[in-house]
């Protein structure tokens, strides 16, 4: 072997290698041919071995992009497994949106339950004939800090007469519209959140029902929605997570089936001749 | 059978440089090469991953086909199809009606190479 052919030889095998480069079923089809062209490109001696070199190295990295990209086209941009994987992603976003919203729909609605038994009784003992000074219990719980439910007891005007729960020291009330609203439909169940001065944020979970008799007026029970929004928050973040655990499930299905179903790039050799 | 999209006008230097090396016979890859690098041929430098790549790609198209000649396994010849010389002469006159506009416009001398 002279020391020419030794070092084409090297340089074939470093051609070889960089052949591995390439996406199986391109290398498959077409390393024997491209080994075979660069051999006869090194015995051919019509390009400078340099302008050679220069020509295949830019040429192999440009083609081993393009390649595997074309790859990656072909593997997974095909109609079927795009419609399959978008049906899978919708029905995931559909199923996560349910989980996020049944249990805080569930939530919130068990939120009103002390509320609506309590006005329920207190307007009852209102409409006997009951002072409201005495049918209210007696304390006087902090609105913003309590997760115990209060009751409240307005005039016809929707004034204070009295109260088991404050806000900043203050009774609130409700807007008006609330209250002519329980004038024409006998209760309203709503998340209210009163604001008194500087305490602002605090959600009660609110129950006002009509007080008939010769002293009408509203009755509202309450309670802060502190540990619901918790739990609804909590709720809302295991649906998020199960989201991205559905989507990272379908992008590796269908990564993984479109990689086993891919279309094969080996040419059809035709009948010998 | 075609199962690709026929490429429109112009065409890519690398798939023009090989519809016009196998218009005249069926060549093998090195010889698609060395036409593709002669003014003549295109002027393009193609390495074996281009033309291979290019290749396929046409032969999918039903542009290019295997011949089945072969002076061994590792050398293969192709051949144009019809649909491939077909397409070879719309781009020529695409390009020979440029040259004409171009020689018109004084920007070609009469006469010189195009």
């Amino acid at each position: 072997m002279t020391p020419s052919s030794g070092s084409t030889h090297r340089v074939e095998a470093c051609y070889a290698a960089a052949l591995l480069l390439y996406p199986p079923p391109f290398r498959e089809a077409h390393a024997q041919a491209m080994r075979q062209a660069f051999r006869d490109a090194l015995r051919d001696h019509s390009l400078p071995r340099r302008t050679l070199f220069l020509l295949v190295l830019r040429d192999l990295f440009t083609s081993i992009t393009k390649e595997h990209l074309a790859m990656l086209r072909d593997t997974f941009s095909r109609p079927a497994l795009l419609f399959n994987a978008l049906v899978l992603s919708a029905l995931a976003t559909g199923l996560a949106l349910a989980l996020n919203t049944i249990p805080q729909q569930v939530l919130r609605l068990g939120a009103n339950d002390p509320q609506i038994a309590m006005a329920g009784d207190l307007v009852a003992r209102l409409e006997q004939g009951a002072a409201p000074a005495e049918a209210v219990p007696t304390g006087s719980l902090d609105m913003a800090r309590s997760l115990s439910p209060f009751v409240i007891v307005y005039d016809d005007q929707g004034h204070p007469l009295a109260s088991q729960a404050a806000l900043a020291g203050q009774t609130p009330a409700p807007p008006a519209g609330v209250f002519d609203y329980v004038r024409q439909h006998g209760e309203e169940r709503l998340s209210w959140q009163p604001v008194l001065g500087s305490a602002h944020g605090v959600r009660i979970a609110a129950v006002i029902q009509r007080v008939g008799g010769p002293h009408p007026g509203f009755v509202l029970a309450g309670r802060n929605m502190r540990e619901v929004e918790s739990r609804e928050a909590l709720v809302g973040q295991l649906a998020g997570m199960t989201w991205i655990g559905m989507m990272a499930v379908i992008l590796v299905g269908t990564a993984v089936f479109g990689w086993y179903t891919r279309p094969s790039t080996q040419p059809t050799r035709p009948a010998a001749a | 059978m075609a199962t690709g999209t026929v490429p429109a006008a112009p065409l890519s230097p690398a798939v023009f440089a090989i519809l016009l090396s196998l218009a005249e016979e069926e060549k093998h890859g090195y010889q698609m090469m060395k036409d593709a690098l002669t003014p003549e041929g295109g002027g393009v430098r193609l390495g074996p991953g281009t033309l291979y790549g290019s290749l396929e790609r046409m032969m999918r198209d039903n542009l290019v086909e295997e011949s089945g000649l072969s002076d061994d396994e590792r050398r293969r010849y192709y051949r144009l199809t019809n649909l491939g010389h077909r397409i070879l002469a719309t781009e020529l006159e695409r390009l020979d009606a440029a040259v004409a506009s171009a020689r018109s416009l004084g920007l070609i001398p009469n006469g010189g190479r195009a």
